[in-house]
């Protein structure tokens, strides 16, 4: 599942903001400090985020911590998933 | 000289001389007007703000009042004190004035519908006399956090309501919005051209370097005389130089929404007390210990405030360069 979240997340931030060219995007790389998003990336990130895995971001969770990196945010949406599952 | 600065950073560190730099200043605009740009005077677009005010005392001390025409270009949505203020400078300095509504020109481009049609689609119940505004999270040195916009919008009874925008939807209404920079570009290119006259910038040294400018709006321009100076350097001047009280101490503001918002709240996060000194710290690599003993902030603080300056550093490099070359020429 997890494996399957970071393919996920990888793929949309390769193919949405490095326009294919994957190079050297490390799993830990900050995407801000990279220059590879911006505040309009981050927006198009949680979209992106919601409309997959059809949870909303509340606004104090658009922090680094979530989402710098692509480690982040795929343990970002694993936390989010199993706090949704449990409640249900 | 480098050097020297570093070793003296505090909160003094951008105290200029007036004097010195108004001779400096005027001599530049001389230079450029009637030399470099062979012009018979300066047109300046007269906002009702300090750096537009600023520009035009400059302007009329660097060729006298017969050489200085100011343009006003409010639209329906403009803060009505700013083609008051606007005036009342102009007139103190007893330079001609052309009064231009644009407000017809951006109706022809459409852009006040389909901007409200988009914000209709945020907020269902906006109607076409509520105001609105977009601003930034503001907690900028209390914790890690990304920028996102927010649009709030405040109905005929005066009730709020915020709601984060999508990326689609920030571009679009942003994209509208810069329209009203750009068709006063296109005012002041006119009038400039038809007298002869060059366009003046007001743009200052802290928008230049965070990108807080429209490309081909108000970054439209022929010559920036104070793109060298912090906004907080422009107030020092303004005070010098005699710009109207009620200028000088209206809070800074883009004025292109109809529910007001400082700089503060729709770019920089901090107050320009703060950025500018931070700004120069940045640019001149102060070391965080300097930085955070002289202002009394914490090192974690600083950095927050540091990666935010590349983030908008990096995100607006484009609107400062001109267009590339295949051969970089």
């Amino acid at each position: 599942m997890r494996k399957q979240i970071e393919q996920l997340i990888r793929n949309f931030i390769i193919e949405s903001f490095l326009f294919g060219e994957s190079d050297s995007l490390s799993d830990s790389d900050s995407l801000l400090e990279r220059g590879i998003i911006d505040s309009t990336g981050v927006l198009e990130l949680v979209a992106f985020i919601e409309e997959t895995y059809g949870f909303r971001l509340a606004d104090e969770e658009l922090i680094p911590e979530n989402l710098d990196s692509i480690t982040n945010i795929v343990d970002f949406i694993s936390l989010k998933q199993a706090h949704i599952s449990n409640k249900g | 000289m480098d050097i020297e600065k570093k070793a003296r950073f505090g909160k003094e560190i951008l105290k200029i001389n007036p004097e010195s730099e108004t001779e400096e200043i005027t001599e530049f605009v001389r230079e450029m007007t009637l030399k470099k740009f062979r012009r018979k005077g300066v047109i300046v677009g007269l906002s009702g703000g300090i750096d537009s005010a600023v520009i035009a005392e400059l302007s009329v001390r660097a060729l006298g009042r017969q050489r200085v025409l100011g343009l006003l270009l409010p639209e329906r949505e403009s803060n009505p004190v700013s083609l008051e203020y606007g005036q009342k400078q102009a007139a103190q300095l007893g330079i001609e004035t052309l009064i231009v509504d644009i407000t017809r020109f951006l109706e022809s481009f459409g852009i006040y519908s389909r901007r409200n049609q988009i914000i209709t689609q945020i907020v269902p119940e906006f109607e076409d006399t509520f105001r609105f505004h977009i601003t930034l999270p503001q907690n900028l040195l209390e914790m890690d956090r990304f920028n996102y916009h927010s649009i709030t919008v405040e109905g005929n009874d005066g009730n709020k309501r915020t709601e984060r925008l999508s990326a689609k939807d920030w571009m679009e209404i942003s994209a509208c919005q810069n329209i009203k920079q750009r068709t006063r570009m296109i005012q002041l290119f006119y009038h400039g051209e038809r007298n002869n006259y060059l366009v003046a910038g007001t743009t200052n040294k802290s928008e230049l370097m965070q990108g807080f400018f429209v490309k081909f709006g108000d970054g439209g321009v022929d010559i920036e005389p104070i793109a060298h100076l912090y906004k907080t350097q422009v107030y020092q001047m303004a005070s010098y130089l005699g710009v109207m009280p009620e200028i000088i101490s209206r809070p800074p503001s883009p004025d292109t929404y109809s529910l007001p918002v400082s700089d503060k709240e729709f770019y920089y996060c901090i107050d320009y007390e703060l950025l500018d000194l931070l700004l120069y710290a940045y640019e001149n690599e102060i070391p965080s210990r300097e930085i955070t003993t002289a202002l009394g902030l914490e090192e974690k603080e600083v950095e927050r405030v540091f990666r935010d300056f590349k983030a908008k550093e990096q995100a607006s490099w484009h609107l400062r360069q001109i267009a590339p070359t295949v051969t970089g020429c």
